[in-house]
């Protein structure tokens, strides 16, 4: 068998190393940036079945886990940590509300995919400054899409809508 | 024997000059294409080794090596230089017993009990994928596929539809294939062929392959999906593909997948049997089992892509 055929694999194996995770906001990092000089209360929460299936519902996206990563700031308004589905691996997030349950800010705290990383970009971040639950917030619709990007935007568009419907059935009035 | 060597270590040293910054489009099956490609103005190397191996009787091996660097002309369209290169040893490999090389030496004519051996350029191609259909933002994902290829004494024009639906946000992946691939050899004569036939003398063959791909892969773990794929494919003697006097034979195959994407490279492994399901049409004693092992089938295949962002 020519040997040549197993140079290109076996160098391959050499040069490919572990992924490595990009980290560009930790949690209090990114409490610290949308809610400056606050302090944070702790509000976890698990959803119910029920809870669960009227977030779905309310927002047409998948409750991939029950546990609602949620703070109290104390400023007036929610810090929440969440992640969506990537092309290769999860993509957490945080959403910042203000005390009307409308979005404060949206960051992204950690990027491990191939491509698809100017989902970061401020201006795009800040087409969900303002909005409540009950908006649209559909890819390419009220949110545009980044071309070459368009799973990751996609998933956090949706994320986002989700985090919003949680809201309103979890968090306000509480 | 220098070709390869040229091949294996430009790519190797592209390799080593890769920037650090990844992008990708990324394939989850061996076999199946999907709609995803390269975003505007990135790069991708990929190499690809086929082991077919197999026949119905004696030893067979064909070793098909493909290095492809695709760049994304844009968000939607993709294009790729690749070049194609086979390695095979076969004897006493046919149905009848004699030894028959693989459909890319069809210009070889070993001695009926000899040993063959041989190592080729099949050729150079040109591939673009076009993406009419996200399957992101719309109900369902569709591309259309080229791919003309020139070798020696050979040439072939591969065009394909691509559909792809995607559920459970993107995580499982359903995928099917049309192709339609005519192509040409241009043969020398075979001096073991019986006087007076075509196969005597110089000539031209023309064939068209006609195949249906299904698959399914879901996202079992971060970076790491498993799957499954069918092919159906069918030879038919010249252009006509709706003439049923001319279809030679049909094979399916069926088997695993798995794929594992990280940030700058990924791999995918799969293996597919033939199932013993096959015709030939046109009565000729290539199938044993019920497994077609014409030049162009073999029992088992078994791909291997890697993958490497630049």
């Amino acid at each position: 068998m020519r040997a040549e055929f197993f140079l290109l694999p076996a160098a391959a194996l050499v040069i490919a190393g572990p992924v490595r995770a990009e980290v560009f906001l930790t949690v209090e990092q990114a409490q610290s940036l949308m809610f400056p000089g606050a302090s944070f209360a702790k509000d976890f929460r698990t959803l119910s079945d029920a809870q669960a299936a009227a977030i779905e519902e309310a927002s047409g996206a998948n409750v991939r886990s029950r546990t609602l990563q949620a703070w109290r700031v104390s400023t007036g308004g929610w810090f929440i940590v969440d992640e969506v589905v990537g092309k290769h691996d999860f993509i957490p997030f945080a959403l910042g509300l203000n005390a009307d349950g409308s979005v404060k800010a949206v960051e992204i705290l950690e990027y491990r995919e191939a491509y698809g990383g100017e989902v970061r970009n401020p201006k795009w971040l800040a087409q969900f400054t303002g909005k409540k639950n009950g908006a649209r917030l559909q890819l390419t619709d009220d949110i545009q899409n980044i071309s070459g990007a368009t799973l990751s935007s996609k998933h956090i568009t949706d994320g986002v809508r989700r985090l919003l419907a949680t809201y309103a059935a979890i968090l306000a009035n509480r | 024997m220098r070709y390869f060597k040229l091949l294996g270590f430009s790519a190797v040293a592209g390799l080593l000059l890769a920037a650090q910054t990844a992008r990708a489009d990324e394939p989850v099956f061996g076999f199946v294409y999907t709609t995803d490609l390269l975003p505007k103005n990135q790069i991708e190397a990929e190499q690809w080794l086929t082991w077919k191996t197999e026949k119905a009787h004696g030893s067979f091996n064909l070793l098909e090596g493909r290095n492809e660097f695709s760049y994304g002309v844009s968000d939607n369209f993709q294009l790729s230089a690749i070049a194609i290169y086979d390695w095979t040893e076969a004897r006493q490999n046919a149905v009848d017993g004699t030894t028959t090389p693989p459909e890319p030496f069809s210009a070889y004519f070993p001695a009926p009990n000899s040993r063959f051996n041989a190592t080729q350029l099949i050729g150079v191609s040109l591939e673009g994928i076009y993406r009419v259909l996200s399957p992101y933002t719309d109900p369902v994902g569709f591309a259309v596929y080229f791919e003309p290829t020139f070798g020696n004494r050979f040439m072939e024009y591969e065009t394909r539809a691509i559909l792809q639906k995607n559920y459970f946000d993107d995580r499982l992946i359903l995928a099917a294939n049309f192709t339609w691939a005519p192509e040409i050899r241009f043969l020398p004569p075979d001096p073991y062929a019986d006087p007076g036939s075509v196969e005597s003398t110089r000539n031209t063959n023309i064939e068209t392959d006609v195949n249906v791909g299904l698959a399914a892969s879901y996202r079992f773990a971060p970076n790491w999906s498993a799957g499954w794929e069918f092919q159906n494919e069918r030879e038919i003697n010249g252009w006509a593909i709706l003439a049923r006097s001319q279809w030679m034979g049909n094979a399916y195959y069926t088997g695993p997948t798995i794929h594992y994407g990280g940030e700058h490279f990924f791999v995918t492994l799969t293996a597919l049997e033939q199932l013993p399901w096959s015709n030939n049409y046109m009565g000729e004693p290539v199938i044993l089992n019920g497994r077609d092992y014409d030049v162009d089938f073999e029992k088992v295949r078994v791909r291997l892509k890697l993958g490497w962002y630049f």
